[in-house]
């Protein structure tokens, strides 16, 4: 068969290609995970446009697979995991989950001031939102069974108000843009006694609206950190699916039709991918200068912070939709907009999680042994910290969760247009936009993270 | 599924008349047929499904071929660059 003969050279040398447009990233801009940024020795252009090219390298890749029963079986594929009826396991993490917050709150206002010593900075950024948020996508969502406000809100009684279906997501799409506004320009991860207020705030918050609108509406429409971990799960191997505790092949849950339904779920997905990228945006160089002349000209800096924040989401969102209305128009297709906005939303999230992983792995390794000190001895303040120091060749990990998110995304959104299609090549023709969408994102990120780090200016 | 469609007056649309579905092209109501209502098509449609297949198995040759060729495109090209940076 000529064919197959003619598939098999296909993947050889797109296989071939694509490891080396990935091998030259990680060689040239192997700078990701650790934190800090060196600067890379190949010009930037050129870094960038390799980056996009491994992008679409693996999406030409992906539309060498055109077998249905292929992606179907790989999708499908999965054990049922037995969930044992006790209720202890439940028990458990409630209680870890308020154990956690409480000592958030006692030794915020309580324990030693330096950062690196406080085991309330520590747990929150180190444990919580590096360590438990990557055991979320890599593993399964732990989160809605420890999250200690839900188990609050059980004890406090509720209105139940009928929440408003037109709201829908957006509070949370709000309060997340809110919850990365507050993380950038406040000292969050410095100062202890500020972190524990904020998490005062925020739970006094959370927990009126639980009350106001039930405990389940609230937590399943409008907090946004229970939308982030829950998102974040889909990427997991370990889920729940309709038919119960499955194990998956990482990612492949994200080509389920109706995962993501509206445009304010969506809008959430791109809020998501959003955060990471301004997180590091705003410690550019390029970001101090190109705010030095407007502060000169009067705008006053800390409108300046929330207006780029939302600028750029609505860039990053606006980009999204334009791309779903031109495959639209290139998949010459009656599926309405809306229905190809949330088909093809949710492989955005394996490349939110990538991003986080390569943001967050060195940062957590590094600080891990820090925050085992501190739980050891949370009140005392031991001076110096043992801090772990990742081998040289860990740079590369960060380009590689990186380069990794980017292909399951486009695995999942390729399946996903093949489930949406009937034609093989209409689904391949509706994934060009979003794939230059893809290269976009992936180019922006590679960009501010190619840049040196420099401190946030104005604050 | 609850997909919704989006229809303007001018286009041609061809419905599935076992979902609804409208398609753009005859050849894609046709393959619709076969994999989403395999077991409630006649026999003519059973052809025309077998025959819009055919069609898309050597187009999908053509665009492999195509997609090879762009591939090989994208990694001389990023060879040259890298040698001569």
């Amino acid at each position: 068969m000529t064919t197959r003969r003619r598939r098999v050279a296909g993947w050889l040398v797109g296989a071939v290609s694509l490891l080396l447009a990935a091998g030259t990233v990680a060689a040239h801009g192997g700078s990701l995970a650790g934190g800090g940024r060196e600067s890379i020795t190949v010009p930037t252009w050129l870094f960038l446009s390799t980056g996009g090219a491994a992008v679409g390298a693996s999406f030409l890749l992906a539309s060498f697979v055109t077998d249905r029963s292929f992606i179907d079986r790989i999708h499908d594929w999965g054990t049922p995991l037995t969930v044992s009826d006790s209720p202890l396991p439940g028990l458990f993490a409630r209680s870890v989950g308020l154990a956690g917050y409480v000592t958030v709150l006692a030794i915020g206002f309580l324990g030693p001031t330096t950062p690196r010593t406080n085991l309330a900075i520590l747990l929150v950024w180190v444990g919580w939102w590096a360590g438990l948020a990557m055991t979320t996508y890599l593993v399964g969502n732990t989160w809605r069974a420890l999250n200690p406000l839900d188990t609050i809100a059980l004890v406090l009684p509720s209105l139940n108000r009928r929440y408003p279906s037109r709201a829908g997501a957006w509070p949370s799409v709000v309060g997340l843009l809110a919850l990365i506004w507050l993380e950038v320009v406040s000292p969050l991860a410095d100062d202890p006694q500020l972190l524990a207020t904020a998490v005062v705030g925020y739970s006094a918050l959370t927990l009126s609206g639980a009350v106001v609108f039930g405990r389940e509406t609230w937590f399943a429409e409008a907090d946004p950190v229970e939308r982030v971990f829950r998102y974040y799960g889909r990427v997991a191997p370990i889920g729940y699916d309709d038919r119960g505790l499955r194990l998956r092949l990482p990612g492949m849950d994200l080509s389920t039709p109706r995962l993501v339904d509206g445009r304010d779920e969506v809008a959430f997905v791109v809020a998501l991918l959003w955060g990471t990228t301004f997180d590091g945006l705003v410690t550019t160089p390029t970001w101090r200068d190109t705010t030095m002349p407007l502060v000169a000209a009067g705008v006053p800096p800390q409108l300046l912070y929330p207006l780029a924040l939302a600028a750029g989401f609505g860039l990053f969102l606006g980009a999204y939709w334009f791309a779903v209305s031109l495959s639209r128009r290139v998949a010459t297709t009656y599926l309405d907009v809306d229905t190809l906005a949330e088909r093809f939303a949710p492989p955005l999230l394996a490349i939110a999680a990538g991003y986080h992983l390569a943001h967050y792995l060195g940062y957590f390794l590094v600080l891990a042994p820090a925050l085992w000190v501190a739980l050891l001895s949370p009140l005392s303040d031991p001076g110096a910290v043992p801090i772990y120091e990742p081998p040289g060749w860990f740079a590369g990990v960060g380009i590689a969760a990186v380069v990794l998110g980017h292909l399951v995304a486009i695995w999942v959104a390729h399946a996903a247009a093949y489930d949406a299609f009937p034609s093989r090549l209409q689904a391949i023709r509706s994934q060009y936009p979003f794939i230059a969408v893809m290269v976009f994102y992936t180019m922006t990120s590679l960009w501010v993270i190619s840049r040196p780090e420099v401190a946030l200016p104005y604050l | 599924m609850t997909d919704t469609y989006d229809v303007s007056e001018d286009e041609p649309a061809h419905e599935c008349r076992y979902c609804g579905r409208p398609f753009a092209r005859e050849e894609w109501l046709a393959l619709h047929r076969g994999l989403d209502h395999p077991a409630q098509l006649d026999d003519e449609e059973v052809a025309a499904f077998r025959a819009a297949h055919d069609a898309e198995e050597s187009a999908l040759g053509n665009f492999r071929l195509r997609a090879l060729g762009a591939l090989v495109v994208i990694y001389f090209c990023l060879l040259m660059i890298y040698a001569l940076v």
